[in-house]
């Protein structure tokens, strides 16, 4: 045998143990706890603009964009109506092939 | 001195457990690992290969540290207890030990050796160290977490905060660590190989060190 | 010669500034086009040919490493101070509610008023993009109902159509994940442009002729968006509709329909230089101004399953002749990923029941299913909404940066950058 003394052991009462683990438990939670409801809020801010935008809708008197008078009187004047020809010139586009090889 | 009365001068004890050198071996092939490339994280001096690499040494550093503080947690629990109950035991000894820095500076710089109070297993020095360390390193552990694993998910100030804890914390353990526990580690020539070696060491040989651990908190095997 | 660019197209917009970057990876959990590219812990770099310029990695980098590069706002103040510009503010519905938070206000705080007198104090003249918007509905919506009663409904048809489902066409992102990766669906996008692409020629040819009474070249059209993706569309070379008009009535100039684009980010910056600021400055409400009329319909567009609302309130009259009960159209709203509805129409004047099946998505990564479903021809929906920024336009690459979030609009899971 290497050596002939040893540490005497290391006593820990039941309560101390319970404390203990109550201790580490109730710490541990309240981190989760904290991180969880951080990283739920991470889209508060979104959710706020878009709030934001809904209640400028409601707010308004007209809700629909067929009822846009002053958008009428642009087609009238202008374009004459969706899907005119001269509406395809100027409001209708076509897109392009960007594939890269 | 009084204690060798007791004892014989062939007298050898255990002093660190399997379980705990195994742990001591894992910090340090967790934690230098990790410091060290943390630094280089920091200070970003490589190509991208370089950093790449650093990153990766980091990560299984970090792992190593991180699965081995657990593992010691749940299968040790007697020896954390032991360690925290030691660390926060402070008394006039303890004070006292502080202001002459353990004689150290004095036995380094000018070769002279002083009375020093009487420490357990621990000096106050250590106890120091080990309050910083376990709390640094569950900071260090915990915000490296959340930078590995849920960097996107977390707010951007959040990400932020725990970027420059974890940089902060981390250099101060390293600072610790590589300034103070290594050197003082290997001054101490027998306590290094004791720890790194078989856990034994000959009681004569740390009368100086750990007398009232001596007198009080070991036994002779039956 | 970059390929995925066309001629005079603005493009590395985006870039990531590799001293501040510490490659941690979290932008390309942002990124919808896998454009951006370093390992792990090293310096990452945007590919620009992969890059939709969408600025999600940027508003997303918890170290704000990532920057939008294209600054017009001097040339803008310029323009503003020179004497003889008209210059035009486009303000995109998104601005409204977020570019309080440059000025301290809280996220969501409609600010239109005091936008308009700030915009008006700079020395801009506004033109509301909600009005465009609200012309984005009628063309888009008028195209949509065509292709009903002609693939559902077997009625003939004068134009020619693309075929269903009909893909939105607003987000220029989007548009460009579309021709770059998908180009052979790009007949499924709708023909119509984008409330940028129409304000442009009614400000430089209605707003010209009918309400500023000013010379088209002398008009300098300044968008503002929440959208970094903007710049780039603004750039296309074939938005010259308004110069295209006026040349075949006698003039010569050569100009694009928007001149320039600022974010939302520039817009605050400019304001700030000419010392105006939003808590303070007097609101103006523009109600004499017609290109600042606008319908709630047009205002909802920022939000993700907006332009879907919008599009049914109108498709809903158009083909049933009557209004939708409740307006508030909720199946399509709110931050899911992918929300569908299936719309029930009963056509006006007796006519048969058709169910309308719609998708509104948003995050672009969430679009490649539906996309797949359309290339084998199983797609079960007739009109698609897609906005590349997760929760729509108030959520673009453009828009502050607010650091109580992320875009992370997914389910909560470990994402680890290394394995």
């Amino acid at each position: 045998m290497k050596y002939n003394y040893v540490e005497k052991a290391v006593q820990i009462t039941r309560r101390e143990f319970i404390g203990l683990a109550g201790v580490a438990a109730a710490a541990l939670w309240t981190g989760a706890y904290a991180v969880t409801d951080l990283v739920e809020d991470r889209n508060k801010y979104i959710k706020m603009r878009m709030a934001g935008l809904y209640k400028d809708d409601e707010k308004q008197a007209v809700r629909q964009s067929h009822n846009n008078k002053s958008l009428m009187q642009m087609y009238g004047k202008l374009a004459g109506k969706p899907m005119s020809p001269l509406a395809e010139e100027l409001f209708h586009t076509q897109y392009v092939n960007r594939m890269i090889s | 001195m009084n204690i060798l009365k007791t004892f014989d001068i062939q007298d050898v004890v255990l002093k660190h457990t399997l379980p705990v050198r195994l742990f001591h071996w894992c910090l340090v092939l967790g934690f230098l690992p990790a410091g060290i490339t943390g630094i280089v994280l920091f200070l970003r001096p490589f190509s991208s290969e370089g950093m790449h690499l650093a990153m990766q040494i980091h990560i299984l550093g970090a792992g190593l540290l991180t699965l081995a503080c657990i593992c010691f947690f749940i299968f040790q629990p007697g020896r954390v207890v032991s360690f925290w109950r030691e660390i926060f035991s402070w008394t006039k000894n303890d004070i006292d030990w502080m202001k002459v820095s353990g004689g150290y500076p004095q036995k380094i710089l000018f070769g002279k050796e002083i009375p020093v109070p009487p420490m357990r297993k621990i000096n106050s020095g250590q106890k120091l160290m080990g309050i910083f360390v376990f709390f640094a390193g569950i900071v260090v552990i915990l915000t490296g977490c959340i930078l590995y694993v849920a960097l996107p998910l977390v707010p951007k100030e959040i990400a932020w905060y725990t970027d420059k804890i974890h940089l902060i914390v981390g250099m101060c353990l390293l600072v610790a660590v590589c300034g103070g526990h290594i050197p003082l580690g290997i001054y101490n020539w027998k306590e290094f190989i004791c720890m790194f070696g078989d856990g034994t060491i000959k009681i004569k040989d740390i009368v100086k060190h750990n007398p009232l651990w001596i007198e009080q908190d070991i036994e002779k095997i039956k | 010669m970059q390929k995925s660019y066309q001629n005079h197209e603005l493009h590395n917009i985006i870039q990531i500034d590799p001293k501040v970057c510490k490659g941690c990876d979290s932008c390309k959990s942002f990124c919808p086009a896998d454009a951006i590219e370093g390992s792990y812990g090293a310096t990452h770099s945007i590919n620009d040919e992969r890059c939709l310029q969408c600025g999600q990695c940027l508003v997303n980098c918890p170290f704000g490493s990532i920057q939008d590069t294209v600054d017009v706002v001097d040339d803008v103040i310029e323009k503003l101070q020179d004497g003889k510009s008209t210059v035009v503010a486009m303000v995109a519905p998104a601005v409204r509610v977020a570019l309080g938070e440059a000025f301290g206000m809280e996220p969501g705080t409609l600010v239109t008023q005091k936008m308009y007198g700030a915009l008006k104090k700079a020395g801009f003249k506004i033109m509301d993009v909600n009005f465009a918007a609200d012309n984005t509905i009628m063309e888009e919506g008028t195209e949509l109902v065509e292709k009903i009663q002609t693939y559902i409904l077997n009625q003939p048809n004068e134009h020619n159509l693309g075929p269903l489902p009909q893909f939105t066409s607003c987000c220029p992102a989007w548009v460009r994940y579309v021709e770059l990766y998908h180009p052979n669906l790009r007949e499924h996008l709708s023909s119509a442009k984008s409330p940028q692409g129409m304000a442009g020629p009614v400000v430089k040819i209605y707003g010209a002729q009918e309400i500023w009474n000013v010379a088209p070249e002398d008009i300098y059209c300044v968008g503002i968006y929440p959208c970094t993706a903007k710049k780039f569309e603004a750039s296309r070379p074939e938005f010259t509709a308004a110069a295209d008009y006026w040349k075949k009535r006698g003039h010569s100039a050569n100009y694009q329909d928007t001149d320039v684009v600022l974010t939302t980010r520039d817009l605050a910056r400019l304001l700030k230089k000419l010392s105006i600021d939003i808590q303070t400055v007097e609101p103006a409400d523009e109600n004499d101004n017609p290109l600042a009329e606008y319908t709630g319909a047009g205002t909802i567009f920022g939000a993700t399953g907006g332009v879907m609302e919008a599009a049914l309130r109108t498709a809903y009259f158009v083909t049933t002749g009557q209004e939708l009960s409740t307006l508030d159209y909720e199946p399509v709203r709110g931050l899911q990923q992918v929300k569908t509805a299936n719309v029930p129409l009963r056509l006006k004047n007796n006519g048969p029941e058709i169910v309308l099946k719609v998708a509104v998505v948003h995050g672009t990564k969430n679009v490649e299913p539906l996309l797949k479903e359309v290339e084998q021809g199983i797609s079960p929906y007739h009109f698609i909404e897609v906005m590349n920024c997760p929760g729509g336009c108030v959520n673009g690459g453009g828009q502050p940066i607010n650091p109580m979030g992320t875009s992370w609009v997914g389910k909560f899971k470990a994402i680890f950058p290394w394995s």
